[in-house]
């Protein structure tokens, strides 16, 4: 961490000894104070609760007290091929959907950027925002429709002119729902997407713009060397947020699988919620488990995701 | 001679580039809109349809008259603006006095309050935990349950702090040897040049709260206090009570596409309020050519 | 260097002290609750035990108090308090009544068990009901209701209580019938071909043939089909709520046969029904969507002219789904029809009304609430129509609903219970649409209780993961990518170790 003090930072003080440190605490006197509701929030609302990871290695259903069972409900969770199969597609769909997430959103909030009339810059993007302001339910129900192999609207258009010869049942094949997913993801969240990457690029500072216009350099070459390095520090932020996040994909992928495309479709959380359709009883420790192994996971993407930012650009997400 | 030809061919490079612009744009905008679209006229129409249409066969606005005469609704719509507007404000001050501190790169114990905050986002005790801290802390059945622990939002608290760190470092140096206290450059200095933050991250909380459903239906068992959200999916989302068949013969999905509009009407009216700060007309185009 | 690497270690280490030492205190917290609940539940049983054992005819003390948790209940707006108080006006008990939400209720009922906060009753529905029965959590009702006066007065039809029973005990009881679904097909397709409703699955064929082939609703394109249904396997049991016609006596599930546990997916009978559905997919006969259809899209697509029939629930529905189609084509109309002769339709198990192990005084609820709410008069009018003056009034010796408070445009339907759907003799003074006693007469005459599903650790274990196979197998055979003989076998050799210890445990 300390290396961004070197990077950020133009004052770097001698380190010093126990006194120091002390000088340096009362300095901060006043941020500590400030800093106190958010410590209080997260004990209260994030670490005394974290008393319950220990019950994924319990069994705890509403009608006992909790019992000790080692790795019991581990066990129990990867013991099927169908969890792998999950854990699998969980990664791959979450992973390519955030990479398409980022580049898309980053495009088209650049290309947004470059509208130069301003009332229908606003326009576009009020309007590109909406669909995120729609539930998966409801998306769902509308592609279903768009994509009805008898007579949707893309059918109807891929037959007319003559690219395929048999309507394509897009949701129900295991070639084609992927593809779809990420088109729905992308076309639900892209406008949203863009506000974080707009707001970046109102902080760059004019002036960057008209040095190297006076220098010469062509719009092109303005996104290339100002815009795209200014955002970068926002792209790897949320790229790293969001990969935290990767393991928790349920509600789009629930809404638009089938039996018939489990094999490239099914995530995690799908299989766990199909799990306990059946259960005899909830079983709180067994949900605690897939948390707590999908915490673990995620925890590696980031240290590693991290670590690698460290390495490229010489500094950290923190 | 030479320069002029080159400010020709730039010129010409630009023109392309904006009808590029425009086409995609048009796209996006029509692959956008159709669904939406068809939600909209759905709404109006009585008669239930299947298949994309982009104009009602006999518009009618009885829909929206049987949401907005559903008195049961008015006190959830309330519920939901104060929940969001409490929920965004504090919010916001979580997020931006925990940025605050978190640029402060010198002060001892930052890098353990990065690690304590980043850990969250990764680890969570689970529903039943957190359902009983909830009980002994008294929040069940207030919409302080609701409010309170999503207001700590570690994801927007980094997004804030990211935003922070551009601000340039001069200026917290000069107001420093002007005798300004930390918490007086936090609101003279930070909070001013961070509106565009302020704007987006703020919207970030809005949304969330106004849309929050599942928190509403673990923590809240007083059907007093249930939001719009809510409400409406009991009330007409659930094939159960008003929509299913009325008198009036109103189709159920006519309701619940106008419910879905309904829903979102607040944020239309918001959000260019929002837009201004993030959308502004930063175009160095508009200097140079 | 050095020190970067000291002081990460140092937070982190902090981090890990702080978690487990929160975790070390707060953990005794929660183990003493926990630990404190089930001992005082034992009490209460083997109290509840004893005196249904030793003091058969004594005296039931009248509780003060119920606590009930329930989500099927009328809403605040709709007259719940006045519901409330009219029960404490005539019997002198106050109900305290939590309503959660109607999607979020199970979520909410386990949590009230896993916190402590336990009410004295509950509904519970399918395998929940099974669930809690299994797992000690409910008040054994079997003596209380054989030596009730209820069951004295006869006026209860008891295949609906027996239907709840899990090996002779009784657990919770019936709130109204399960209900279930029925075929319903456009009227004026029908009457427009010149059909008449088929009577075995030959006919039913040609109806669908001529729904799909003869252009019913004149437009004169070929977009019609014969029927529709939301998936091939419903999500929870009875499994083949749908497609009954095609079912027949197949199914999908595990079942008793001469006595014994067997796998339906092996049995010959499922083997000719997969056979039935994948001839009549590949003719066009079913929706080619039938896959990932919801249930709303199949009524969206009966409305809009696109399906001639499908399964759906019988009674108030039958009006739903007419006036709905009506909304778009003033001409259609909807007929519920009985069964081919190859089959019946399933009802499902009521939905059960349950007195909890933590309940103070078991015998007073049952007595001066259950069977008061279903004494075919005075309690069960008002749990099923609810307050005269606020739900239904009486004019020149006519009684009838009044309009909901919330949503005036509709007449008020039930307050706890469904009328139409009562477990009694129940004279209801208020008048039906005769198309809701049509199709629950059609459908009672022609269906059977399906049992309830069983419970048990080992089934947990082992059937969504067969479940998840079965679903892809039947799906694949139906579209046709496998042969029925393919998709059993691939399920059989997949699923063996499931299905055995499944099987193993059922003929246990």
């Amino acid at each position: 961490m300390a290396n961004i003090n070197s990077t950020v930072t133009m004052k770097k003080k001698p380190l010093g000894g126990k006194s120091d440190l002390r000088t340096r605490i009362w300095k901060y006197r006043y941020f500590y104070i400030m800093f106190l509701p958010v410590l209080v929030a997260l004990i209260l609302f994030y670490y005394l609760p974290m008393v319950g990871i220990r019950f994924a290695f319990y069994k705890y259903t509403p009608f006992a007290p909790p019992t000790f069972v080692g790795m019991a409900n581990f066990k129990r969770l990867w013991s099927t091929p169908s969890f792998w199969t999950a854990f699998r597609n969980t990664l791959e769909i979450s992973l390519v959907n955030l990479f398409l997430s980022m580049i898309i959103s980053i495009v088209v909030a650049l290309l947004i950027n470059e509208i130069g009339h301003l009332r229908l810059k606003k326009t576009v993007q009020t309007i590109i925002y909406l669909p995120h302001f729609l539930s998966w339910v409801v998306v769902a129900s509308i592609f279903m429709i768009v994509l009805s192999p008898q007579g949707g609207f893309v059918n109807q258009v891929l037959l007319s002119l003559g690219i395929i010869k048999e309507p394509i049942y897009f949701l129900a094949e295991e070639k084609w729902w992927r593809p779809v997913y990420f088109f729905i993801s992308r076309w639900k969240e892209t406008g949203w997407g863009t506000i974080i990457y707009l707001a970046t690029l109102t902080s760059i500072s004019p002036e960057l713009y008209e040095a190297a216009s006076i220098d010469g350099a062509g719009r092109f070459k303005q996104t290339l060397y100002i815009t795209i390095p200014s955002i970068m520090n926002t792209v790897i932020i949320v790229l790293i947020l969001n990969l935290a996040k990767v393991l928790n994909l349920f509600e789009s992928v629930f809404v638009l699988y089938n039996p018939l495309v489990y094999h490239v479709s099914d995530v995690i959380q799908t299989y766990v919620y199909r799990l306990a359709l059946n259960a005899n009883a909830p079983d709180y420790g067994f949900s605690t488990a897939v948390g707590l192994f999908k915490s673990v996971v995620s925890c590696m993407l980031v240290l590693f995701s991290n670590w690698a930012s460290k390495k490229v650009r010489g500094r950290g997400i923190l | 001679m030479k320069e002029k030809f080159s400010f020709k061919k730039q010129y010409r490079a630009r023109t392309i580039f904006n009808i590029f612009n425009f086409l995609f744009f048009t796209l996006v905008l029509v692959a956008v809109l159709i669904p939406l679209i068809k939600v909209f006229v759905d709404s109006l129409d009585a008669s239930g349809s299947y298949g994309i249409r982009l104009w009602p066969q006999n518009p009618s606005f009885s829909a929206y008259k049987i949401i907005f005469s559903t008195t049961a609704l008015y006190q959830p719509f309330l519920i939901s603006l104060y929940v969001t507007a409490l929920g965004t404000f504090l919010g916001l001050f979580m997020c931006t006095i925990g940025a605050y501190v978190l640029i402060q790169f010198e002060m001892p114990g930052r890098t353990l309050f990065s690690y304590l905050l980043l850990f969250t986002m990764i680890f969570s005790g689970g529903l039943v935990p957190t359902y009983l801290v909830m009980k002994d802390l008294h929040l069940l059945n207030t919409l302080w349950a609701i409010v309170l622990p999503a207001s700590l939002n570690v994801y927007n608290l980094i997004l804030m702090r990211n935003f922070f760190e551009a601000i340039p470092g001069s200026l917290f140096e000069s107001a420093e040897i002007d005798g300004c206290t930390p918490f007086g450059i936090f609101t003279r200095i930070v909070l001013p040049l961070s509106k565009p933050a302020l704007a987006s991250i703020g919207l970030f909380f809005a949304v969330a709260f106004w849309n929050e459903y599942t928190n509403f239906t673990i923590y809240i068992s007083n059907p007093k206090l249930f939001n719009f959200q809510v409400k409406l999916r009991s009330l007409i989302l659930d094939d159960q009570s008003l929509a299913a068949a009325s008198s009036e013969g109103i189709y159920a999905k006519t309701v619940q596409n106008a419910a879905i509009i309904v829903a979102v009407l607040p944020f239309m009216f918001i959000y260019p309020f929002c837009q201004k700060y993030f959308v502004t007309g930063i175009t160095m185009g508009a200097v140079k050519e | 260097m050095k020190r970067k690497f000291l002081s990460k270690a140092a937070s982190i280490l902090m981090v890990i002290l702080l978690v487990t030492t929160l975790a070390a205190c707060g953990g005794k917290d929660s183990t003493s609750n926990d630990s404190e609940q089930p001992s005082k539940k034992e009490e209460t049983t083997t109290k509840a035990d004893d005196t249904d054992s030793k003091e058969v005819v004594k005296e039931i003390e009248k509780p003060e108090k119920i606590h009930i948790m329930m989500t099927t209940i009328l809403t605040e707006e709709n007259g719940h308090k006045q519901l409330i108080d009219k029960y404490k006006e005539l019997s002198g008990i106050q109900l305290e009544i939590t309503k959660p939400d109607h999607n979020q209720y199970y979520e909410k009922v386990n949590l009230a068990f896993a916190s402590g906060d336990i009410p004295d009753v509950i509904e519970l529905g399918g395998t929940n009901y099974t669930t809690y029965a299994v797992n000690g959590a409910l008040w054994d009702m079997t003596d209380a209701w054989e030596s009730s006066d209820l069951k004295a007065s006869g006026i209860v039809k008891e295949q609906y209580v027996d239907a709840l029973k899990l090996d002779g005990k009784l657990y919770g009881f019936p709130m109204a019938k399960g209900n279930g679904t029925i075929t319903y097909v456009r009227k004026d397709w029908m009457d427009k071909l010149g059909l008449k409703a088929p009577t075995n699955y030959a006919e039913f064929l040609d109806m669908l043939r001529a729904f799909t082939n003869e252009d019913p609703d004149g437009n004169g394109k070929n977009d019609t089909y014969g029927i529709t249904a939301a998936g091939l396997i419903n999500s929870e049991t009875p499994y083949d709520i749908y497609l009954r016609e095609f079912y027949q006596d197949a199914k999908p599930d595990f079942y008793q046969k001469d006595g014994k546990y067997v796998d339906g997916m092996s049995e010959p009978a499922m083997k000719e029904a997969l056979q039935r559905m994948r001839d009549a997919y590949a003719e066009g006969l079913i929706d080619k969507e039938i896959i990932t259809n919801k249930t709303s899209t199949c009524r969206d697509k009966f409305y809009a002219n696109q399906v001639g029939a499908f399964n759906y629930w019988a009674g108030y529905w039958n009006v739903n789904l007419e006036t709905s189609l009506q909304a778009a084509n003033p001409e259609g109309s909807v007929m519920p029809i009985p069964p081919i002769a190859e089959t019946k339709y399933i009802e499902r198990p009521p939905t059960a009304l349950v007195i909890t192990n933590k309940a103070k005084n078991p015998e007073g609820i049952f007595k001066y609430f259950i069977e008061y709410s279903h004494d075919g008069g005075e309690g069960q009018m008002l749990f099923t129509r609810g307050v005269e003056g606020v739900h239904y009034e009486t004019k020149d010796g006519k009684t009838v609903a009044l309009p909901y408070i919330a949503t005036p445009e509709k007449l008020f339907e039930k307050a706890l219970y469904s009328p139409e759907l009562s477990i009694t003799d129940f004279d209801d003074p208020i008048a039906f649409d005769e198309r809701v006693t049509n199709s629950l007469k059609m459908f009672e005459e022609n269906s059977f209780i399906y049992p309830i599903p069983r419970s048990s650790e080992v089934i947990s274990a082992n059937l969504p993961e067969l479940n998840t196979l079965k679903n892809q197998i039947v799906a694949k055979i139906v579209i046709g990518e496998l042969t029925v003989e393919e998709g059993i076998a691939q399920y059989e050799s997949q699923g063996k170790a499931q299905i055995e210890a499944i099987l193993a445990d059922l003929n246990k």
